[in-house]
């Protein structure tokens, strides 16, 4: 795996606040980098960061080896990019949009063009003014905009924002397309989850500004080590107890059938052999797959202390 | 905003052919500036002013030129009289060129389009340095523009002059005859400093703030007011010759008298190039390094 941007540290401090807290990460050609977080967690800025429009206050970002503080251009031509709203020029048909866009970049011709927009399926409409368009047709125009110099990595500030399922599903089979065929790098930031966990491979969760955990979709998910079980025992209290007193770092919950705990598959059966030892009646063992939203809602309630040894 | 100035030019021309008078050449040009001349002399010895008693000279002057080489004073009013009279129109371009300025980087923030202008391989000090390049090439177009059109329209309504009349100006103590087209294109090229001045100042203000409100308003404002404000300071006070709008009218060092004694073409030219230097660079440092969270 070739890493084509690398994030190194960095800091964003604003008027005395600390906005960005020493994140470093690094994302992959031909992956989808999902970055997840509540509003207000630092996306964004990150992301501004990242393309350039906000300055590092510490450390440094390299896009395809080259460094967006000291060498812009040359890190800033590998990426195609949407933050947030894909704001074009109103008063110019899409083409005309794009025509502009082309010029400040080198080599591209009129058939890239043509190309592109086909691409995103905008063909019919290309040639109307911008503001007859909806919201999707412009996320596509802003698509075919970022992809118009054939950039290396492509980085979505919330690209499903405002847009219908239909929208959104198109979107995303766009990404994965892209990063499959086409060995993009993809950065999409959103705040829903279930949105990230369909569309990426890996996803970094920041909040307050920091970068808590970046894992596999599959491991955050599925984590063979974080799996939780449900047990339905009688008498449930007697349970808890237990497992306080033997595994006082493990997660353990009163649930509507009995208790939920958080274990390794393969201590389930010495906790089975306990419980029936201390006269607890067992009647189920049930392994409750985790969704994304538990995990992130676990990982942001324990603002980044998570019980993951 | 080219069709304004257009229309307006064309209402302008319209307007003096309106009130075109029969002309009537006076045969007794020659006694009637004698008699001015003597009138001029009298009240240049009641004057106390510096300034006025430059003026009246000047008037002189150029009267006893006109008598010594019979060039008539006043002339048929032909394409060139009006051109200069349109020139009155060139406040319309500046304003043009001010409004222009002033949005250019604002709008950009204002539509967010500015976020997908900044992140093409283009680093920032070039797109600043092409917008303000084409706000010269904008002013320069409208400056054109009102020329070649308020001469072509000139010469449609008013005809071409029976003879070229040239002007005469007065510097140094010295009345030198000139081509009036001539003239003509070095009093555009002066005037368009104070538009270009005011421009620059308006698209500083457009990349500082951001607002092109505040910098259409406050440089219109500047345009209209600017130079009888410094008028009034440089009664009063003597630092009133740092001012930019004393500074703007280079046309005050070929023909007439300076604003405040003791200023010169050249102080006024480093004055203009200290001020530009100054709203360029805070437009530039500015815009280099402002966070863009639009």
């Amino acid at each position: 795996m070739e890493t084509i941007v690398e994030l190194k540290n960095v800091t964003k401090v604003i008027k005395g606040r600390t906005i960005i807290d020493n994140i470093s990460f690094q994302v992959n050609k031909g992956e989808v980098f999902g970055f997840l977080g509540p509003n207000g967690a630092g996306k964004t800025t990150t992301i501004r960061m990242i393309v350039g429009l906000m300055a590092i206050t510490s450390g440094d970002i390299e896009v395809g080896g080259a460094s967006i503080k000291n060498n812009f251009e040359n890190a800033v031509r590998h990426i195609g990019a949407i933050v947030e709203n894909p704001e074009m020029y109103k008063f110019l048909t899409g083409y005309q949009n794009l025509i502009h866009y082309a010029r400040m970049a080198k080599g591209i011709s009129k058939e890239k063009i043509a190309e592109t927009v086909e691409l995103v399926g905008l063909s019919d409409r290309i040639h109307d003014k911008v503001k007859t368009y909806s919201l999707g047709m412009r996320q596509r125009l802003g698509l075919a905009q970022c992809l118009l110099h054939d950039p290396q990595v492509l980085i979505l500030d919330e690209p499903t924002n405002g847009l219908d399922p239909a929208g959104i599903r198109e979107i995303r089979d766009y990404v994965r397309l892209l990063a499959r065929e086409k060995n993009l790098a993809v950065i999409v930031s959103s705040h829903l989850l279930s949105e990230m966990e369909m569309m990426c491979d890996r996803i970094g969760i920041i909040q307050n500004g920091r970068l808590i955990d970046v894992q596999l979709v599959q491991e955050l998910v599925h984590g063979a080590a974080e799996m939780t079980y449900e047990l339905e025992v009688v008498p449930a209290d007697q349970a808890l107890n237990l497992i306080d007193v033997h595994y006082p770092n493990v997660r353990a919950n009163r649930s509507r059938n009995g208790i939920t705990v958080e274990l390794p598959k393969e201590q389930i059966p010495l906790l089975i052999k306990k419980l029936v030892l201390e006269d607890i009646q067992v009647f189920a063992i049930r392994e409750v797959s985790k969704t994304l939203e538990d995990r992130f809602l676990e990982l942001t309630t324990d603002k980044g202390v998570t019980s993951r040894g | 905003m080219i069709a304004i100035l257009v229309v307006i030019t064309s209402i302008f021309g319209i307007f003096h052919k309106y009130q075109e008078k029969d002309f009537n050449l006076d045969k007794n040009w020659e006694q009637t500036l004698q008699q001015e001349n003597e009138a001029l002399k009298k009240q240049m010895e009641q004057s106390t002013s510096k300034l006025e008693k430059q003026y009246y000279k000047e008037e002189i002057a150029i009267n006893d030129y006109r008598i010594k080489h019979h060039i008539p004073f006043n002339e048929k009013y032909n394409v060139w009289t009006f051109v200069k009279d349109a020139s009155q129109l060139i406040i319309l371009a500046g304003l043009f060129t001010i409004i222009i300025s002033a949005g250019i980087v604002a709008s950009e923030f204002n539509w967010g389009t500015i976020k997908l202008l900044l992140i093409r391989p283009i680093n920032r000090s070039k797109i600043l340095m092409s917008k303000y390049l084409t706000v010269l090439l904008f002013a320069v177009s409208m400056l054109a523009i009102l020329f070649v059109f308020s001469a072509l329209l000139g010469a449609i309504l008013f005809g071409m002059p029976d003879h070229a009349v040239p002007y005469l100006n007065y510097s140094n103590g010295q009345v030198t005859e000139q081509p009036i087209v001539i003239h003509l294109l070095i009093y555009y090229g002066l005037s368009s400093i104070d538009t270009i001045m005011l421009a620059t100042m308006a698209f500083m203000i457009s990349s500082v703030f951001r607002n092109s409100s505040l910098a259409i308003g406050l440089s219109l404002f500047l345009l209209f007011t600017g130079a009888q404000f410094t008028v009034l300071m440089s009664l009063k006070f003597n630092w009133a010759k740092y001012i930019l709008f004393a500074n703007t009218n280079l046309m005050q060092y070929v023909e007439g008298a300076p604003m405040v004694e003791g200023m010169t073409m050249t102080f006024s030219v480093i004055m203009l190039l200290i001020y530009f230097a100054v709203f360029q660079f805070l437009a530039f440092i500015v815009f280099k390094k402002r966070d863009v969270a639009a």
